[in-house]
């Protein structure tokens, strides 16, 4: 193996050997602090490990790996994802009873295998990373033990995402029995020179459209969404909507454009419907919450629909710009939801999880700051200006417009229309006058460290929205060599 | 920098509004109020700064009288591009008098989370003020949508008894529709992109976008629906009787002043210029719109039982004139609609005021509450009736100037819509003296004593008096302040005609 | 694969498949549920062994130990087979392999050495374990829950 290769490969190295330490440190003495300070401390090597790599980009590692600056951008944002999570996790998970120590280690493996996904070339590394990610996953979900919540929501992601991962296993199966190629870039070949593609290869991708889509949550996939939202803590559910999803999208892009699968015509009609079932089904359902977990669930949905539009915009305009958009709308999805979840994660008690939005009434005179956080973020999920999450919603109406797929814009509009409606019920419900204050409520339980993460959020929120010109450049320059 | 001022004092008065308000729950008033001022005194600078000569000068699209153009996000050409004409210059003077009215209209209404209250009314002038004087699509949208979220906020917390319907609907309605015209910008930035132009969302680059006429027809039908839910014109009317009813007197004044006349402002400024031909083939639907307008609402207007919402529809009504005014493609009918567009704003800010007035001593605006008012408060019912006459369109007021023009500029495109449009000249005393009649005279109810209008509440709606008086008696200053501004817009669209 | 194959006729096989099991499991299932007799007594409800009436419930429940076990030894065992892989290619792997062997096998160790430390090899039950601590060091040393 060159050297090149393993600076490139550096990151991963790094995460490993934080989680192998991070367990041997609980084996000589149990210490939550000192396991979240470890895994903290790994992830910001990995990511100052991340400086020498995109030196040598793009490098090929073997045939699995591909890290260029597209994988190398969003190991950095699933990282800096994870460091958010970690700091929420510190407040929320300190005051609780129970061994929580394991808790950073499973983040630095689903980290991992995020990471891997979004660097895979390679159906054999596209799989590893998929299942170190959910299987870490499982046990992140279900952690509070004790609570039946919890454990119901980890049995149904177990067994759901197991299903999935059988179907995208079998799909995968299939193309390989047609094409005999497992690598991205020699199924791509394969597929360039068949003229048509016969059934067994049309199978093989609908049954990985569905493997993805379900880790996703896109619309008919997406049953398991609001339960696993509910039930899981706080702070993981902010890292199943981040970090999952944003790396598996990470691969999504890359397996279509690497394969080819733009080109395969009859796909492109399914992938409408799913996106517009997305948006309508996340939008309509998310009317009726009154948990506001599950009400960001339904909204994570209608999101992801949204993403797939400017991804289905791919067949039609030039894929860097694809690339551009899908990467931006991620970067402001992932702030917005961190944060989003972020004051979820603040507001709860050991014995409470703040998610009714009984609890959400009069939290602006209450508390202001966290109130006016929350309010930030439901503005940039609503797409209003001077917000990331309008600049990213700028970009997928921009690539919708290229491509000229005016339905799906359609669906778009009429999705943020009921979308304004319910994130300007829970902002409407923080501004509503509260005649008596529960003594409890009134008890400000402040941790530092998600505080620090919540005011970093918005400051990136708000300066992504007024001055995204700091950040579009990078992306424009790793999405123009993209795919090359 | 002058124009990047007009914003930003009044989105730092409003945060220091905000902040001032834990020191003391008085503060923000003042400062509001200091912040106006200050804008004022800006706006005026900005106005003398400029010599007459250069105001009579025909100008075209791109030499504007104070310009400020800054690269902002170089990735799709966005500029920072904010420019001034005539037009602008006197919306910008109706926001601030409207402005100081709103201040002093909600000085000893707005009891709760003051800070607050003047923050979101100081923002939502920022935007307004914003969407005068952008001269880029994307800042312009940015602007359009940054005077929305404040006016929920104002609406939601501060309204009345049904304000969570009201502010939730008003948000839903503008933000649909100011989607459709996102994408109708965005659009409109590629074709001129494809057409062999740089990418850029420049409102005087984009002029002279050569487009498909069936492209440009539906970018002008996306433009013009986000301005007819503003304006609005009847299909898209339906939000305002209930966010203006349940808007707290100050945000009433500022949704019937301002906010309505940037969608009058955009059909001007972006639907004709950008889309001449289109507008043209579009004139019609837009006057028979208009006109559908102005009768229906006014026919509306005489069934309500509640004051403000009354007033509500009779503003539908008048803007109604807008939209004739603006299509009908010669000056004098577009030079009316400014007009309209000013007197309006002066007239139905005051009517709201007055609603607000007694709604705070009857605490009802129920037409069945009040009667015989006029004894109670003499001085108050007499400036109603002065401004129910401006509104029914009173020769020497400024209302009438507005409707006169528009009607004689539309006279010379269709005497038939015209003699229809003309119609609402009978039905608006019908319902402006519904509103006297019920409210103002009969039987006094048995109430405890209501005081008359206090000094600040008369020296306020007097202002508007004498600013109804002028424009009536010369309008002549704002004939000539807007020429050059609409004989640009007028030069586009017969450019494109012949 | 024939490469001028229709789609039809390729999928055909695999089609007549599972056409196949649906029937047979319908018949299977249907025809004990059309021919079949049917009783309603209580008697029917119990299970038939050889006559002899059942003593006690089938649901056992066993320590969590016993799975915590079992899957410790399925994980380590698999693990094993990835050695096995390598020893059979040991000398074409060469040292980069032999470094890989053994960080692969570091990592084993840990775990090990980490699933010792939290107890988790420890057959005893919570309440032995914690009789066991007081019996050794008096009532003070209490190390987890």
């Amino acid at each position: 193996m060159h050297s090149d290769a393993l600076i490139a490969l550096l990151p991963f190295l790094m995460m490993t050997a934080t989680a192998v330490a991070a367990m041997l440190a609980i084996a000589i003495r149990r210490n939550f602090a000192l396991v979240n300070g470890l895994v903290g401390g790994g992830i910001v090597l990995s990511l100052l490990s991340l400086a020498p790599a995109s030196h040598r980009a793009p490098v090929q590692v073997t045939e699995l790996l591909r890290m260029d600056d597209y994988a190398l951008f969003f190991i950095a944002l699933l990282l800096l994802a994870g460091l958010a999570v970690l700091g929420l996790c510190h407040d929320y998970f300190k005051e609780r009873e129970g061994q929580n120590e394991e808790l950073p280690i499973l983040l630095g493996t689903a980290l991992l295998g995020g990471s891997v996904l979004a660097a895979s070339s390679h159906f054999a590394s596209l799989f590893l990373g998929l299942e170190t990610l959910s299987i870490s996953l499982f046990t992140l979900i279900g952690y509070p033990v004790e609570q039946r919540r919890s454990l119901e929501a980890a049995v149904k992601y177990l067994i759901l995402s197991g299903t999935s991962s059988a179907f995208m296993l079998m799909g995968i199966a299939f193309l390989y029995a047609e094409s005999g190629e497992l690598s991205f870039g020699g199924l791509g070949r394969f597929i360039a020179s068949e003229p048509a593609m016969n059934a067994v290869m049309v199978s093989g991708v609908v049954l990985i459209v569905a493997g993805l889509g379900f880790k996703l949550s896109l619309a008919p996939f997406h049953l398991w969404t609001p339960d696993v939202y509910e039930g899981a803590p706080a702070p993981v559910t902010a890292f199943i909507a981040t970090v999952s999803k944003g790396a598996v999208f990470a691969l999504l892009l890359r397996l279509f454009v690497e394969t080819g699968g733009y080109g395969f015509a009859p796909l492109r009609p399914v992938l409408s419907l799913i996106a517009v079932l997305s948006i309508l089904a996340g939008n309509l359902l998310a009317l009726l919450q009154t948990n506001v977990k599950r009400l960001l669930a339904y909204s994570s949905i209608a999101h992801m629909g949204y993403l797939l539009v400017a991804f289905i915009a791919g067949a039609a305009i030039a894929k860097p710009l694809v690339a551009e958009s899908v990467t931006f709308y991620l970067a402001a999805y992932f702030i917005t939801t961190l944060g989003a979840f972020g004051v979820v994660s603040m507001l709860s008690s050991a014995q409470l999880e703040a998610a009714d939005m009984a609890l959400f009434r009069g939290l602006f005179w209450r508390r202001p700051y966290l109130a006016g956080t929350f309010t930030l973020m439901l503005l940039s999920l609503a797409g209003i200006p001077l917000t990331a999450g309008f600049i990213g919603k700028f970009y997928v109406f921009t690539s919708g417009a290229d491509g000229g797929f005016w339905g799906l814009l359609t669906a778009i509009i009429v999705g943020s229309g009921l979308g304004i409606f319910y994130y300007l019920r829970i902002i409407l419900a923080m501004a509503m006058e509260v005649e008596k204050i529960e003594p409890e409520s009134e008890e400000k339980f402040v941790g530092l460290q998600s505080a620090v993460t919540l005011v970093v959020l918005s400051l990136l929120l708000v300066w992504f929205g007024v001055f995204p010109g700091d950040l579009i450049p990078y992306i424009h320059a790793l999405a123009g060599s993209f795919g090359k | 920098m002058m124009l990047s001022a007009l914003i930003a004092v009044l989105f730092f008065g409003g945060i220091a509004a905000w902040m001032s308000e834990q020191r003391n729950p008085n503060a923000p008033r003042w400062f509001a109020l200091a912040t106006l001022a200050l804008e004022a005194l800006l706006a005026g600078w900005l106005f003398a700064g400029i010599p007459a000569a250069e105001m009579a000068v025909p100008a075209t699209a791109s030499s504007w009288l104070a310009e400020v153009n800054l690269l902002w996000i170089s990735r799709f050409g966005i500029g920072f591009h904010l420019a001034a004409d005539g037009l602008s210059l006197l919306l910008i003077a109706l926001t601030v008098l409207l402005g100081l009215m709103a201040v002093a209209s909600s000085w000893t209404e707005i009891d709760k989370r003051t800070g607050f209250f003047y923050f979101n009314l100081l923002t939502c002038l920022a935007g307004t003020v914003g969407v005068f004087l952008s001269a880029d699509l994307f800042l312009f949208f940015l602007c359009w949508e940054a005077m929305i979220v404040p006016m929920y906020f104002l609406i939601a917390i501060w309204g009345h008894e049904n304000r969570t319907y009201a502010a939730i609907k008003f948000a839903v309605f503008t933000q649909v529709s100011s989607l459709v015209m996102l994408v109708a910008i965005i659009v409109l930035a590629l074709a001129h992109y494809r057409s062999g132009g740089a990418l850029t969302f420049d409102y005087v680059a984009l002029l002279h976008t050569k487009l498909d006429s069936n492209l440009g027809y539906w970018l002008m039908l996306g433009f013009f629906i986000a301005f007819a839910v503003k304006l609005p014109a009847v299909p898209f009317h339906t939000w305002l009787p209930d966010a203006h009813t349940q808007a707290p007197t100050g945000g009433s004044v500022i949704l019937a002043g301002i906010l309505l006349k940037t969608g009058a402002y955009g059909l001007l400024r972006f639907v004709i210029p950008l889309f001449p031909e289109a507008a043209h083939r579009f004139a019609p639907i837009a006057i028979a719109l208009g006109a559908a307008s102005m009768l229906y609402t006014a026919a509306t207007a005489f069934a309500q039982s509640d004051f403000k919402r009354l007033v509500a529809y009779t503003s539908i009504s008048h803007m109604g004139f807008i939209l004739p005014g603006a299509f009908s493609g010669n000056l004098l009918a577009m030079q009316g609609a400014v007009v309209t567009m000013i007197a309006h704003g002066l007239s139905a800010g005051a009517l709201f005021m007055i609603a607000g007035f007694l709604q705070n001593r009857l605490h009802s605006r129920e037409f069945g509450e009040m009667g015989g008012l006029w004894t109670a408060m003499p001085q108050l019912s007499a400036l109603t009736l002065f401004f129910v006459m401006a509104t029914l369109g009173l020769p020497g007021l400024g209302n009438f100037v507005g409707e006169f023009l528009v009607l004689a500029g539309l006279f010379e495109a269709s005497p038939i819509a015209t003699a229809i449009a003309a119609l609402v000249l009978i039905l608006s005393p019908v319902y402006a003296l519904i509103v006297i009649q019920k409210a103002y005279h009969g039987p006094l109810q048995n109430r405890p004593v209501l005081s008359d209008g206090s000094f600040r509440e008369l020296a306020a709606l007097g202002l508007l008096a004498a600013a109804l008086v002028w424009l009536g008696l010369r309008p002549q200053t704002v004939l000539d302040v807007s020429k050059p501004a609409l004989q640009s817009v007028r030069h586009t669209l017969n450019a494109r005609e012949t | 694969m024939i490469a001028e194959a229709s789609p039809v006729s390729h999928i055909l096989p695999l089609l007549v498949f599972f056409g196949a099991i649906f029937a047979l499991t319908a018949v299977m299932l249907g025809g004990a549920y059309f021919l079949g007799q049917r009783h309603r007594t209580p008697r029917a409800e119990e299970p038939f062994e050889s006559g002899i009436v059942p003593t006690g419930d089938v649901h056992l429940r066993f320590s969590v130990h016993f799975y915590l076990i079992a899957i410790f030894f399925v994980i380590f065992d698999m693990e094993t087979v990835f050695l096995f892989a390598w020893a059979i290619a040991v000398r074409e792997a060469g040292w980069t392999g032999f470094i890989e062997a053994l960080i692969f096998i570091g990592i084993l160790i840990a775990t090990l050495i980490y699933l010792e430390a939290i107890g988790a090899l420890d057959w005893r039950t919570r309440r032995q374990r914690r009789e066991a601590d007081r019996r050794q060091h008096g009532s003070d040393a209490c190390t987890g829950p």
